[in-house]
C-alpha cells in the first residue's frame, strides 16, 4: 500500500523524468518545449540576475493594489446592499447589466485612458475583483444571525458603531473567504493583462521569452507563475484557518 | 413572479435607466473627454451602424465561433476525463493532488506556449480557449462523479446493471448539477480567453475590434464593442440558467 | 444464553431443498469478526425475520444473503448455487429509502429502472409500471419526484421497484425503521399481502420484536459480538394476520415474552 502522500507526487515526478529522458533521446530542438533540466537552469539564471524577482514584484504589486481598490469598493457596496434591502432591490438590474462584462474587455478603454503601466492594470484588476467581493460580502451580511441585529438595536448602537462592532465582525469569516477567492482572480487577471498587452511583470516576461525563442526560460516562467499562484492560495487558506478556524471553511468549494 | 416582485423589478430598471441618463449628462457636459467617454447616444449609434453595415456582426460571430469550438471541445474532453478519473478511487488519488496544484494557475500563461507551438493563428486561439475551459469542467466533473451516493451503486449491483448503464443512468445524472456549474464557469473563461487571443493574434473578433477602436481613438465604436461583449456574457449565463433549470427541476421540487 | 454452540436449524420439512442456505458462514472485516458460523436454511416462500440487539450483525447477515458481502469462510447458496455476485432475482429493500431512489427520476422512472435492466420492452413498461404502483398503493403518483413524496410513499416506491425485478427472494433491511407507527403498520400489512400474492421468499431484518413476530413464519435472534444465532422460534399464528386480533393472541404474547427475555439476556 503506497501511502497517499507519495501517490500525489508520483504522477508529476514521473512525468518530469519521462519528459527529460525523451528530450535527451531525441536531442530536442524546439521553440516550444525544453527538457526539465534546461527549465530548471533557466529558472536559476533568472533568479541570479534578478529579472524574475523584478517581474514578480511588478505583478504582485498590481494584483494587490487592484485587489485593495476593487475590494474596498466591492466591500462598501456589498455591505450597503446587504444592510439596505431597498437599495439592493433597486440596484439589481444595474449590477446584472455591468457584471457580465469580462474585465479584459475594459483593457482597451484603460489603455487609451491611462496608457501602459501599473495604473491601467490596477484598474482592470480592480474591476474584476469588485464583483466576487460585492456579491459574497452582500451574502455574508444578509446571512448574519438576525438575533445579533436585534441585540445591536437593544443596545442602541449608532449606525457606524453597529457596522463596526456587530456587522463586520459577524460577516468577517465569509468576507475573508471572498478576499481569498478575489486574490486568485487578481493574480490571474494581472498576468492576463500583462500577457495581452502590458509590458511589465511576469506575463510580459513570459511573452518576451517566447518571442526570443527561449522555450526553457518561457517554461521556467510558466512554472514560476504556477508556483506563485499555488503559494498565494495556500498561504491564504492557512491564514483563514488560523484566523477563523475550520468552521469558516463551511461552504467553501476551493 | 408575483405583483410586488414585478414592481421592484420595474423600479430597478428605472434606476438603471437613470444611470444611463447620468452617463449621457456627463458626456454632454464633457466632464470627461469624448475621446475616452462617448455618450450612450453615440455608443448606440455605433452599435446600429456596426450591425447595419455588417462589420460588427461578423466580429461578433467571430468571437462566438472561437468560444464555441474551444468550449465544446473542452466540454467533451472535460466530462469524459472527469468521469474516468472521478469514478476511480485509484486514479483520483494519483491525479487529484496534481490537479489541485494546477487549479490556481492563471490559464492565460499557456498562451505563449501555444503561440510557440501554433503561431498567431486561429488554431492557437481555439487550443488556448479549450485548455482554459477544460479546467472548471474537469474539476467539477471529478467532484460530481466522486460524490455519487454509494447506496445507488449497491442498488446498481443488486440489479446487475452493466458498467455502461451505471455510468449513464446513475453516475452521470447524479453528477449533472456539478457538471452544469462547471460548464457555466467554463463559458466565462472561454469568453475571456477568446478576447485575449483575438487581441494578441489579430483574429477576426470583438477583441480585435475593441483594440483597433482604442488605437484609433474611436471611443463610440470601442464602447459599442465592450457593450456587445457584456451582452455575450449575459446571454450565455442566461442560457446556462435556463438549461440548468430544465435539467435540474428535480432538485427544486419537494423539501 | 452465553456460550451456546451454533445451532443448525432445519425447516420442519426436510424434503424440500432450501432456497437460501448459509453454511458455516463467517465474515471478518478489518480484524473484527462480524458474524461467526452462521448456519441457516430458508425454505422457498418462507417469511424469515431476523432480530437482535444493535450491532449483532443482522444487517451484515442480510447483505451476505444479497451477495453484497462475500463471506470470509463458508458459503451462501441460492437454489443450490454459490453466490459470487448479486442476483437479479433477489431484490433488496434498503432502510434509507431516500438514498436508494434516484432523485432525478419520477416514481415511474424509478420503477422503470428495474424494468429496463431486466430487459422489458419499452412498449410494455408503462402498463407494468402502472400495475406495480397500484399494487403498492401509489396509483396516480407516477409523475412525482421522490423529493415530493413522504417517507412512507418513498419506501413503497422502493418496494415497487423491487417487485419490478420479479424477485424470487426479497431481502428487507429494517425497511420501516424510519417511519412513524401508523405508516409502519399499514406497510406491514401491505408487505404481507404482496408477498402472499407473489410467493417470494423473504428475509426481514428488524429491531422491533412485535413486528418480527407479526410478520414472520420464523424468527431468528442473533447474539452480538460476534454475531451468531442464539434463538429460533417457529411462529404458528394463523394467517392472514390482523393488527388487532393477532397481536392480542396469547401465543403472540408468549413469543413476545420469549424474544424479549432473549434480547435482555444478550445485552447483558
Amino acid at each position: 500500500m503506497i501511502p497517499e502522500r507519495i501517490k500525489a507526487f508520483l504522477l508529476p515526478i514521473g512525468a518530469l523524468v519521462a519528459l527529460e529522458l525523451w528530450a535527451r533521446a531525441v536531442h530536442l530542438q524546439s521553440d516550444s518545449l525544453a527538457p526539465p533540466s534546461a527549465i530548471a537552469a533557466a529558472l536559476v539564471e533568472a533568479f541570479k540576475d534578478g529579472s524574475i524577482l523584478v517581474a514578480t514584484r511588478d505583478t504582485l504589486t498590481s494584483a494587490f493594489a487592484g485587489l485593495l481598490v476593487g475590494g474596498a469598493v466591492g466591500l462598501a457596496f456589498g455591505i450597503a446592499l446587504g444592510i439596505f434591502h431597498i437599495f439592493d432591490r433597486l440596484m439589481e438590474v444595474t449590477i446584472e447589466a455591468i457584471r457580465p462584462i469580462p474585465s479584459i474587455a475594459l483593457l482597451p478603454i484603460a489603455l487609451i485612458a491611462l496608457g501602459f503601466g501599473y495604473r491601467m492594470e490596477i484598474l482592470i484588476v480592480a474591476f474584476a475583483c469588485v464583483w466576487p467581493i460585492l456579491i459574497l460580502s452582500r451574502a455574508a451580511v444578509s446571512a448574519i444571525e438576525p438575533r445579533l441585529i436585534e441585540v445591536s438595536r437593544a443596545l442602541r448602537l449608532s449606525p457606524p458603531d453597529r457596522v463596526r462592532k456587530i456587522i463586520i465582525p459577524a460577516a468577517l469569516p465569509r468576507i475573508f473567504l471572498a478576499f481569498r477567492l478575489a486574490a486568485g482572480i487578481a493574480l490571474i487577471v494581472a498576468v492576463t493583462v500583462e500577457i495581452a498587452i502590458n509590458p511589465i511583470g511576469l506575463g510580459a516576461a513570459i511573452m518576451t521569452a517566447q518571442q526570443a525563442l527561449r522555450p526553457d526560460l518561457m517554461l521556467a516562467y510558466l512554472l514560476w507563475i504556477g508556483l506563485v499562484g499555488y503559494l498565494l492560495n495556500t498561504g491564504l487558506v492557512i491564514a483563514q484557518r488560523h484566523l477563523f478556524g475550520r468552521a469558516a471553511l463551511v461552504g467553501d468549494a476551493a | 413572479m408575483n405583483r410586488s416582485a414585478l414592481y421592484w423589478r420595474a423600479a430597478s430598471f428605472i434606476v438603471a435607466a437613470g444611470f444611463v441618463g447620468l452617463w449621457q449628462v456627463v458626456a454632454n457636459l464633457r466632464l470627461v473627454s469624448p475621446v475616452f467617454l462617448p455618450g450612450p447616444d453615440r455608443a448606440w449609434a455605433s452599435l446600429v451602424r456596426g450591425f447595419t453595415s455588417g462589420d460588427l456582426l461578423s466580429k461578433l460571430l467571430g468571437t462566438l465561433e472561437h468560444m464555441a469550438y474551444g468550449w465544446f471541445a473542452a466540454s467533451v474532453a472535460g466530462i469524459a476525463l472527469g468521469a474516468m478519473i472521478g469514478s476511480s478511487r485509484m486514479l483520483r488519488s494519483y491525479v487529484a493532488p496534481s490537479l489541485e496544484f494546477l487549479r490556481p494557475l492563471p490559464v492565460s500563461a499557456i498562451i505563449p506556449v501555444a503561440i510557440a507551438m501554433l503561431g498567431l493563428t486561429q488554431s492557437m486561439a481555439i487550443f488556448v480557449i479549450a485548455f482554459g475551459a477544460i479546467w472548471p469542467m474537469l474539476l467539477a466533473t471529478i467532484h460530481g462523479f466522486a460524490a455519487v451516493e454509494p447506496r445507488l451503486y449497491e442498488v446498481a449491483r443488486s440489479l446487475h446493471m452493466s458498467r455502461l448503464a451505471v455510468i449513464f443512468k446513475i453516475a452521470l445524472p447524479s453528477a449533472s448539477p456539478d457538471i452544469l456549474s462547471g460548464m457555466r464557469l467554463s463559458l466565462t473563461v472561454a469568453l475571456i480567453l477568446a478576447v485575449v487571443c483575438e487581441i494578441l493574434a489579430g483574429l477576426d473578433g470583438l477583441g480585435h475590434w475593441v483594440l483597433l477602436s482604442a488605437r484609433s481613438f474611436r471611443s463610440a465604436d470601442l464602447f459599442a464593442g465592450v457593450i456587445l461583449l457584456g451582452i455575450i456574457g449575459y446571454l450565455t449565463a442566461l442560457a446556462m440558467s435556463v438549461v440548468e433549470k430544465r435539467l435540474l427541476k428535480w432538485r427544486s421540487s419537494g423539501h | 444464553m452465553g456460550s451456546s454452540p451454533a445451532l443448525r436449524l432445519q425447516p420442519s420439512s426436510c424434503i424440500e431443498r432450501p432456497q437460501i442456505a448459509f453454511t458455516d458462514v463467517s465474515l471478518t472485516l478489518g480484524g473484527k469478526t462480524i458474524v461467526e458460523n452462521i448456519n441457516l436454511d430458508v425454505k422457498p416462500g418462507e417469511f424469515l425475520c431476523i432480530i437482535g440487539a444493535s450491532g449483532c450483525g443482522k444487517t451484515t447477515a442480510l447483505r451476505l444473503a444479497a451477495a453484497l458481502y462475500q463471506p470470509t469462510s463458508g458459503t451462501v447458496t441460492f437454489d443450490g448455487e454459490a453466490m459470487q455476485v448479486p442476483r437479479r432475482d433477489i431484490a433488496i429493500v434498503f432502510q434509507d429509502y431516500g438514498k436508494a431512489l434516484l432523485p432525478w427520476r419520477t416514481a415511474a422512472g424509478n420503477v422503470s429502472l428495474a424494468l429496463e435492466t431486466i430487459g422489458v420492452a419499452s412498449s410494455q413498461r408503462a402498463s407494468r409500471i402502472e400495475e406495480l404502483l397500484k399494487k403498492v398503493g401509489l396509483p396516480g403518483h407516477a409523475g412525482k419526484y421522490p423529493a415530493e413524496m413522504s417517507g412512507g410513499m418513498q419506501q413503497r416506491l422502493q418496494i415497487a421497484r423491487c417487485l419490478a425485478q420479479e424477485p424470487k427472494a426479497l431481502l428487507m433491511d429494517e425497511p420501516f425503521g424510519a417511519l412513524d407507527a401508523m405508516t409502519r403498520q399499514g406497510l406491514q400489512d401491505e408487505v404481507l399481502s404482496l408477498v402472499a400474492a407473489s410467493g417470494a421468499t423473504v428475509i426481514f431484518v428488524t429491531h422491533d420484536l412485535e413486528e418480527a413476530i407479526y410478520l414472520g413464519d420464523r424468527v431468528i435472534g442473533l447474539l452480538p459480538h460476534p454475531g451468531r444465532i442464539g434463538i429460533e422460534l417457529k411462529i404458528d399464528l394463523p394467517r392472514p394476520r390482523d393488527q388487532l386480533t393477532t397481536r392480542e393472541n396469547p401465543e403472540f404474547l408468549r413469543l413476545r415474552r420469549e424474544l424479549f427475555d432473549f434480547i435482555k439476556a444478550s445485552e447483558a
